[in-house]
């Protein structure tokens, strides 16, 4: 048996807080995961996903995606390695090479 | 994206088999011969950004921001995307060059066969960046410019931003990549619209893409400057205009518009009023084959994270993360209603879309700004600009699976 030892620990929010949504368009039906709305409250995620979601949906969970741990087996990782500050310049370095184009 | 010089002035390009499966009458080197049936995935590969635009809708800012792919993750996401069939990748931010390693994924996109594009504010290529990403197999950069030199910058937050992207553009030309311009009209920058193409088409540009504002990020807020309707008419019949008058002269720029597909109705109808009714439903033909707005069909984004997004604009919503499962995964999952509602749309959309004679063709445009302004996902796209008469009445051709190819030229 497959261990789920590969936790998805990178953080998901790019402006905001990020939220997992989770809808049900029939009481007979799984709760399916259909992706995940960026908000600062879960009042305001609720109004994000209910527009997107209240068409069809019956249930509606959120959970903030900073309290969800993500683990799967290795095989569906992508790739290997740290995330990737290391491969983008400092903000001294972006700075300086700003417009350095011109001088030439 | 809706060529005006190919719809109006036949001007071939390398992306008329993708766009409107016409690669076989084209003269251009084609980028796919057949109808894309995957998106076109816009990467994001940083939210750090040397410039702080007005109109953001990645809401960039100077800070390196938690979370990026890796290189090794890049590569990886980009054997997915290889996997899957997306046929072109568009490195994009933030401001895609402060990323080190840039060089090294375009390389690895052309390696594994996902074509490699820019879009980029061009601040930050100097001539050896230029020769590098050339030798990486970079195949197109788009330098985003959005007015005359004073607007411009202010409009980008620095100083001297517009000399820096003209500049990174001669780099690029210098190092024989192929370059264009990106130009977001809005109400602050119409009226440079012809002079920046003026001032660029000297310095050796031959394409230039006009986006609309869409309302994600920094552009949510604004929507106040954006385009009255009738001003935006004008503004689209000046593109129109200008590429007519650029090929009259023998110059045969490229020119298309980006991101409001009520441009596929008004091209029909300029070209039946300014040209003839063959060029008008030749027109009519290719946009049909083109099939509208591409958001969560033909056009996909994955964010710095890896969240995967319906377009690059639409930030505030993702369908899932690469860092869980592939991409083509996520996209093939019609267990979401919302992506299967969205590529369904012509059975939801309300209001004048509804039995709008030229749905088939624009497909209500922009479901993002529809729910940012009207809170309704199947609205009418606010910043759509045809009036009463355009939207009524019977399809505009029958078009009983005519050919473009057998399609009249123009006059």
């Amino acid at each position: 048996m497959e261990e789920f030892d590969h936790e998805v620990d990178a953080p998901r929010g790019a402006t905001s807080r990020e939220w997992e949504v989770f809808v049900r368009e029939d009481t007979a039906d799984s709760l399916t995961h259909v992706g995940s709305v960026s908000a600062p409250s879960a009042d305001i995620a609720r109004e994000q996903a209910a527009s997107l979601f209240a068409r069809t949906a019956v249930t509606l969970w959120l959970c903030p995606a900073d309290e969800t741990h993500r683990y799967q087996t290795a095989d569906v990782t992508l790739g290997a390695g740290q995330t990737g500050e290391d491969a983008t310049m400092s903000v001294d370095e972006m700075e300086s090479e700003t417009l350095r184009g011109e001088n030439r | 994206m809706i060529s005006v010089s190919k719809l109006l002035c036949d001007l071939d390009a390398e992306g008329d088999g993708l766009r409107y499966d016409a690669a076989d009458e084209s003269t251009k080197r084609q980028i796919r011969d057949e109808k894309q049936r995957r998106p076109v995935v816009v990467w994001n590969v940083t939210k750090q950004c040397n410039l702080y635009c007005d109109h953001c809708y990645a809401a960039a800012d100077t800070e390196i921001a938690d979370g990026e792919l890796s290189t090794a993750e890049g590569k990886a996401l980009l054997d997915d995307l290889a996997d899957y069939g997306a046929p072109v990748v568009l490195f994009s931010g933030g401001e895609p060059l402060v990323r080190n390693d840039l060089e090294e994924l375009v390389a690895y996109a052309n390696e594994v066969g996902v074509r490699p594009v820019l879009s980029t504010n061009g601040t930050l290529i100097t001539e050896e960046r230029a020769r590098s990403l050339k030798d990486a197999g970079l195949k197109y950069a788009g330098v985003s410019v959005d007015g005359l030199p004073e607007r411009n910058d202010d409009f980008r937050g620095v100083d001297g931003a517009f000399e820096g992207a003209v500049q990174g553009i001669e780099n690029c030309l210098d190092a024989g990549l192929k370059t264009g311009l990106r130009y977001t009209i809005t109400e602050r920058n119409a009226a440079d619209l012809e002079g920046v193409v003026d001032l660029l088409t000297d310095v050796g540009v031959d394409r230039f893409c006009f986006y609309h504002l869409d309302y994600g990020g920094r552009g949510t807020e604004i929507v106040d400057a954006d385009l009255t309707p009738e001003d935006r008419r004008q503004a689209v019949k000046r593109v129109c205009d200008m590429t007519r008058e650029y090929h009259d002269r023998g110059e045969e720029i490229e020119t298309l518009l980006v991101g409001n597909y009520a441009d596929a109705a008004y091209l029909v109808e300029y070209a039946r009023e300014h040209m003839s009714d063959a060029q008008a439903q030749r027109v009519y033909e290719y946009l049909r084959v083109n099939g509208g707005d591409p958001t969560g069909e033909r056009v996909a984004d994955v964010d710095y994270q890896g969240n995967v997004h319906l377009t690059q604009f639409w930030q505030g919503y993702s369908l899932g993360n690469v860092r869980d499962r592939s991409f083509g995964a996520i996209w093939e999952d019609e267990s979401n209603p919302l992506l299967r509602a969205l590529r369904n749309r012509e059975d939801h959309l309300t209001g004048k879309c509804a039995d709008c004679r030229y749905a088939g063709v624009c497909r209500g445009a922009s479901r993002l700004r529809a729910l940012t302004v009207e809170d309704d996902l199947f609205a009418p796209d606010p910043q759509c600009y045809l009036d009463d008469a355009e939207v009524h009445g019977p399809l505009p051709f029958d078009t009983g699976g005519n050919s473009v190819a057998g399609g009249s030229s123009a006059d």
